[in-house]
């Protein structure tokens, strides 16, 4: 009886797998399709990625060589170097532009195109965009690793990379995504109040760079301050894996921040929820 | 020229009129620049509560550089901001034969199509910040270096709108080349601070390739010390001649080679 009754969970696990692969895989295909047919844009974001990067390195060397020492703060200039280039990976993977689709769609009324159809709302921005994510992950954050860890041989001396640490890294990336994911959801349904997109967007950028530690590493603020950013969500989308990959962090601090992470995923996922059925009674309301 | 100046004001008059119709838009964006700025000047304060001075200059001296480079930047974008649209999507979509049936040269009518005011924010910071230092830090200040600053200014403004030209011409040929804009235009984060810092690679890419430097640190440099007044003002004033002759030059061959996208 018993096992008459866990082979049929089992089998209804498995046809609802197997509907939600058929229902959301054509979504993350087009998600590859589209990054494909836009590849130079994203060669272009890429790049300027990097240039951004490069002007940071050499800032950060006139600040080591001013300093007149070898550390700046428990960084060196190998760490920065690193901190550098990871943070743009990570950036890279956990970019999520869901929330400006949504925006744009709330906009122009093709929302309600996406509304009629028979799939989670949510789930098909999600897949549609892991699609991309997954590119990104192959084309350019691999190598990029790859690349950080010979300049890292070189400047170190012996190999360094930590397997552990890689793998715990990618938990937290994909942490940081789901929270990156919804926080630029709420972003995007600010067009239900705001015309002007482009403004939000520089407006979410650039606060995000600072709060998340990608300009400055959190560990260089002032000591409230960075108590307080490491407990919001935004240091949860970029530092926190960073640092797990430089091996910043001893085991117990690995398990509290991404814990800490984890909670922000539920939480910053209750919030886009809270605030999508606000909109969609004032979508409802303008008549689509 | 009365006649270019005069579409110029209907439709800036159009533009604004448009903007106070929006006025929450405009705040947003206004205030979004504004506060990307804070954020910047917010780093080089963290760096400096650090270290006492940056390869020789102090914060002061760094801030008015940062400062001077929001200038030129900002009146690039106040008054030419929809050559992105034509890199990003006018020449893709097909809209670009508007302009040609215009009776009026198309690069002005799309450069007056659009007054972004966003750019108030960049503006507002790089005044308020030379102005914050210029009591602490030692300028140099002679009529001649006033009359300098006033006719340097707009040659620096120049450099970015022909490197936005130039890029953004190139989608007649490729459709879109939004971009390619965008990379070269991220250079611009090299002029925020003095070039000594860079390897000689990129120092030489940014003073004759893509000459960013000219509109923040060497400019700066003459106000702040008054050396090479030949080099640092003249070298903008040449070189951002020549990028806007080149510019104009690959805008020309760009719009010959133009086939309509078709929509």
């Amino acid at each position: 009886m018993m096992t008459m009754t866990s082979m049929k969970i089992r089998n209804e696990a498995i046809i609802t797998f197997k509907k939600i692969k058929k229902q959301y895989v054509p979504f993350m295909k087009a998600g590859i399709q589209s990054l494909i047919a836009y590849r130079m844009n994203f060669f272009g974001f890429v790049i300027g990625g990097l240039i951004y990067c490069f002007v940071m390195y050499y800032l950060w060397k006139a600040v080591f060589k001013s300093s007149g020492g070898n550390d700046f703060m428990g960084f060196s200039m190998v760490d920065m170097t690193l901190y550098l280039f990871l943070s743009s990976v990570t950036n890279h993977l956990t970019f999520s532009s869901a929330g400006d689709n949504v925006g744009e769609e709330i906009k122009d009324g093709s929302i309600s195109m996406r509304l009629i159809k028979p799939v989670n709302t949510d789930l098909s921005y999600l897949s549609n965009e892991l699609g991309g994510t997954f590119m990104t992950f192959i084309i350019f954050a691999l190598p990029m690793i790859v690349g950080i860890e010979i300049y890292r041989f070189f400047a170190v001396g012996n190999v360094m990379f930590d397997w552990v640490n890689f793998a715990l890294y990618l938990v937290s990336v994909m942490l940081a995504y789901l929270i990156s994911f919804r926080v630029n959801l709420c972003f995007g349904f600010m067009a239900f109040y705001v015309k002007n997109l482009w403004g939000m967007n520089i407006l979410k950028n650039s606060i995000l760079k600072f709060l998340s530690g990608t300009l400055i590493p959190l560990a260089f603020m002032p000591d409230t301050l960075r108590k307080i950013l490491e407990y919001m969500p935004f240091s949860s989308m970029s530092y926190t894996p960073v640092m797990i990959y430089m091996g910043k962090y001893g085991t117990n601090e690995i398990i509290f921040r991404i814990a800490v992470q984890a909670v922000w995923a539920v939480l910053t996922y209750a919030l886009s929820k809270l605030i999508w059925f606000h909109a969609v009674k004032r979508l409802s309301v303008q008549g689509g | 020229m009365r006649r270019f100046l005069r579409i110029y004001r209907i439709l800036v008059a159009q533009n604004l009129k448009r903007i106070m119709e929006y006025k929450a838009d405009f705040l947003t964006g206004a205030v979004s620049f504004l506060i990307d700025q804070a954020i910047g000047i917010a780093f080089i304060f963290i760096i400096f509560s650090q270290i006492p001075h940056l390869d020789g200059f102090t914060f002061e001296q760094i801030v008015f550089i940062y400062g001077f480079s929001q200038i030129p930047k900002g009146i690039d974008h106040l008054l030419t901001d929809n050559l992105w649209c034509v890199g990003y999507f006018i020449v893709k979509k097909g809209d670009f034969d508007k302009y040609l049936t215009r009776p009026i040269d198309p690069l002005f009518h799309v450069i007056a199509e659009t007054f972004q005011v966003d750019a108030v924010g960049e503006l507002v910071v790089g005044i308020a910040l030379m102005i914050y230092v210029s009591g602490s830090v030692n300028l140099y200040i002679t009529p001649l270096s006033i009359i300098l600053f006033i006719i340097v200014i707009p040659f620096s403004a120049m450099i970015y709108t022909a490197i936005k030209i130039a890029t953004g011409a190139l989608a007649f040929w490729i459709k879109s080349s939004g971009f390619i804009i965008q990379m070269v235009y991220g250079m611009n984060e090299f002029a925020k601070y003095p070039t000594t810092i860079y390897s000689q690679f990129i120092r030489t890419l940014i003073t004759y390739i893509i000459p960013f430097a000219f509109t923040g640190y060497y400019p700066a440099l003459y106000f702040l010390t008054g050396q090479d007044p030949i080099f640092n003002i003249g070298g903008t004033v040449v070189i951002s001649l020549i990028f806007m002759a080149i510019a104009l030059f690959i805008w020309h061959k760009g719009l010959s080679a133009y086939e309509s996208a078709g929509s």
